[in-house]
């Protein structure tokens, strides 16, 4: 691989993944990743433009941000590209009211939503209100309507919490495009829109910019597929360095690492 | 035509077939070697009672259910199954050792379905333990409608994983090869008889066997012609596929 200098070269603002970067999700608020704190508190102190860019969809904004602000990390609601918000966009501008495969703690995203008479699904990390009676429901309501329209919260498999591995939202999207033989749009990560509006927002452009995430796929492909640069941490979900298709354009322990190589050669 | 072959071994299917619910297919009472089908709910016991109640002469271990070929499968692969299965299906699967699992068997069971079961079960794969899996239907018909199958959670785990379940239920070649496993013959050596081109017939038609479609249960006119190669006959009901073997296979 190049040096570090060549890689970074130009780079003016930075999109950070959230869990699995700056901390693992769990019980009593969740474990901040040991040198994220510090990270991105350096980062802020810089001249680089920085926005968290997050699939989270289990908890609202509000809540993720609370937690993480307990943890000590300098971040606000308007500095984080979510889905939910994403997704509400796209109901509003189709006129779609859609039964919420979701879970309660994000429940207050879509309280602008009509959920009357649903004429689609969203789906998103709903974890324990997956229950077989809810994905029942969601299915029910896909196959009455003559055009059945899924739209999903990201399509990770999994995540790291401290507790272990849990399936993400991915797995049961696909268990509902299997059951009624149709595809899901994805709204977040890895759809070129989301990261496009992430990038949007602080006024950098792709080529400038550098993506760091601990899912090869959504994180680091989705990005580079969008003319980012992406690296990849060894913290989160993270298992092996050896993908078939994505190579990361850096592979670093963790989210400190990455801000030391990006303070030392990025924007010069 | 194939009647050079030595027929050694007949598989029937039984709903459609050799009974519909609770009432006998006319005339289908008869003795043969072997009694297959893709139920998943009930165990073997209880599909003798019912078919007993219908004078149908019958042994438990002529009875092979998509239920026997995932134990069979089990045994040869000596893992120890995480049962994710309807608890009817259970004594189907007593002996087996599930303490400490290592595989996942995952049958038609919505009770089990919910996320804390289905993470254990992912848990369990992404450390190599094989994932199993009695059929992949999509759906199936309940009094309130529609409900999801097991196929949408098999291939939620099989996303989630990267991995690809082994499906022992009709029409899979698995299915049929461990059917014929404990009558010592080979598939050329054997004929399925059933009322599903697809699953029965087409089936066994692909792993070698002879197939021959009976137009009772499910059958729908025209069926015959959904399958490559055709099924080896079409014919009224069981009791005429059972002439035909006699007159002319054996």
């Amino acid at each position: 691989m190049a040096p570090w200098g060549k890689r970074l070269a130009g780079v003016r603002g930075v999109l950070l993944d959230i869990s699995g970067v700056l901390y693992d999700s769990g019980a009593g608020g969740g474990t901040a990743i040991a040198g994220s704190v510090e990270a991105v508190a350096r980062l802020k102190r810089s001249r680089l433009k920085v926005r968290f860019c997050t699939n989270e969809s289990q908890k609202s904004r509000a809540e993720l941000v609370g937690q993480l602000q307990r943890l000590g990390f300098d971040i606000s609601e308007q500095e984080v590209t979510a889905p939910a918000p994403a997704a509400c966009q796209i109901l509003k501008e189709q006129g779609l009211r859609p039964y919420l495969l979701i879970h309660d703690g994000v429940r207050s995203e879509f309280d602008q939503i009509d959920t009357s008479n649903p004429n689609c699904v969203v789906i998103a990390d709903a974890g324990e209100s997956f229950s077989y009676q809810n994905m029942n429901n969601a299915f029910q309501v896909l196959m009455e309507l003559e055009k059945p329209v899924l739209i999903s919260l990201g399509k990770g498999r999994y995540y790291k919490e401290t507790s272990g591995l849990m399936l993400d939202v991915g797995p049961y999207m696909k268990a509902l495009e299997y059951a009624c033989g149709i595809k899901a749009e994805v709204v977040g990560k890895p759809s070129p829109e989301f990261f496009k509006s992430a990038l949007q927002a602080i006024g950098v452009e792709a080529h400038q910019a550098v993506m760091i995430g601990d899912d090869i796929v959504g994180d680091v492909g989705g990005a580079q597929r969008c003319g980012m640069r992406a690296l990849q941490v060894r913290t989160g979900k993270f298992s092996d360095e050896h993908h078939p298709e994505v190579k990361a354009d850096g592979y670093v322990d963790n989210l400190a690492e990455a801000v030391d190589l990006l303070l030392q050669h990025a924007d010069k | 035509m194939a009647a050079c072959r030595a027929l050694k071994a007949v598989l029937v299917d039984l709903s459609g077939t050799l009974h519909i619910e609770d009432a006998a297919v006319p005339g289908a009472q008869e003795a043969l070697k072997r009694f297959v089908t893709n139920t998943t709910k009930e165990s073997k016991q209880d599909l003798l009672e019912r078919l007993r109640k219908l004078e149908f002469d019958i042994s438990e271990d002529e009875i092979f259910t998509s239920l026997t070929a995932a134990r069979s499968l089990l045994e040869r692969k000596q893992v120890r199954p995480m049962l994710l299965v309807d608890d009817r299906a259970l004594p189907d699967f007593k002996g087996i050792q599930t303490s400490d699992p290592n595989a996942v068997v995952m049958g038609l069971a919505p009770e089990h379905f919910h996320y804390q079961i289905l993470n254990q079960a992912f848990r369990l794969l992404l450390d190599g333990a094989p994932l199993i899996a009695i059929h992949k239907a999509r759906y199936y018909k309940r009094k309130d409608g529609l409900a999801l199958g097991p196929g949408p959670f098999v291939t939620a785990l099989e996303y989630a994983t990267d991995t690809k379940a082994t499906v022992v239920g009709k029409p899979e070649k698995t299915f049929f090869l461990e059917a014929l496993r404990g009558t010592g013959c080979e598939p050329e050596e054997a004929v399925m008889i059933g009322d599903d081109c697809r699953d029965d017939v087409g089936g066994a038609q692909d792993v070698g066997m002879l197939g021959i479609l009976v137009k009772t249960g499910k059958y729908r006119a025209s069926d015959e012609e959904k399958i490559n190669p055709p099924p080896y006959l079409t014919c009224e009901s069981f009791p005429h596929a059972v002439d035909h073997i006699l007159q002319h296979l054996l």
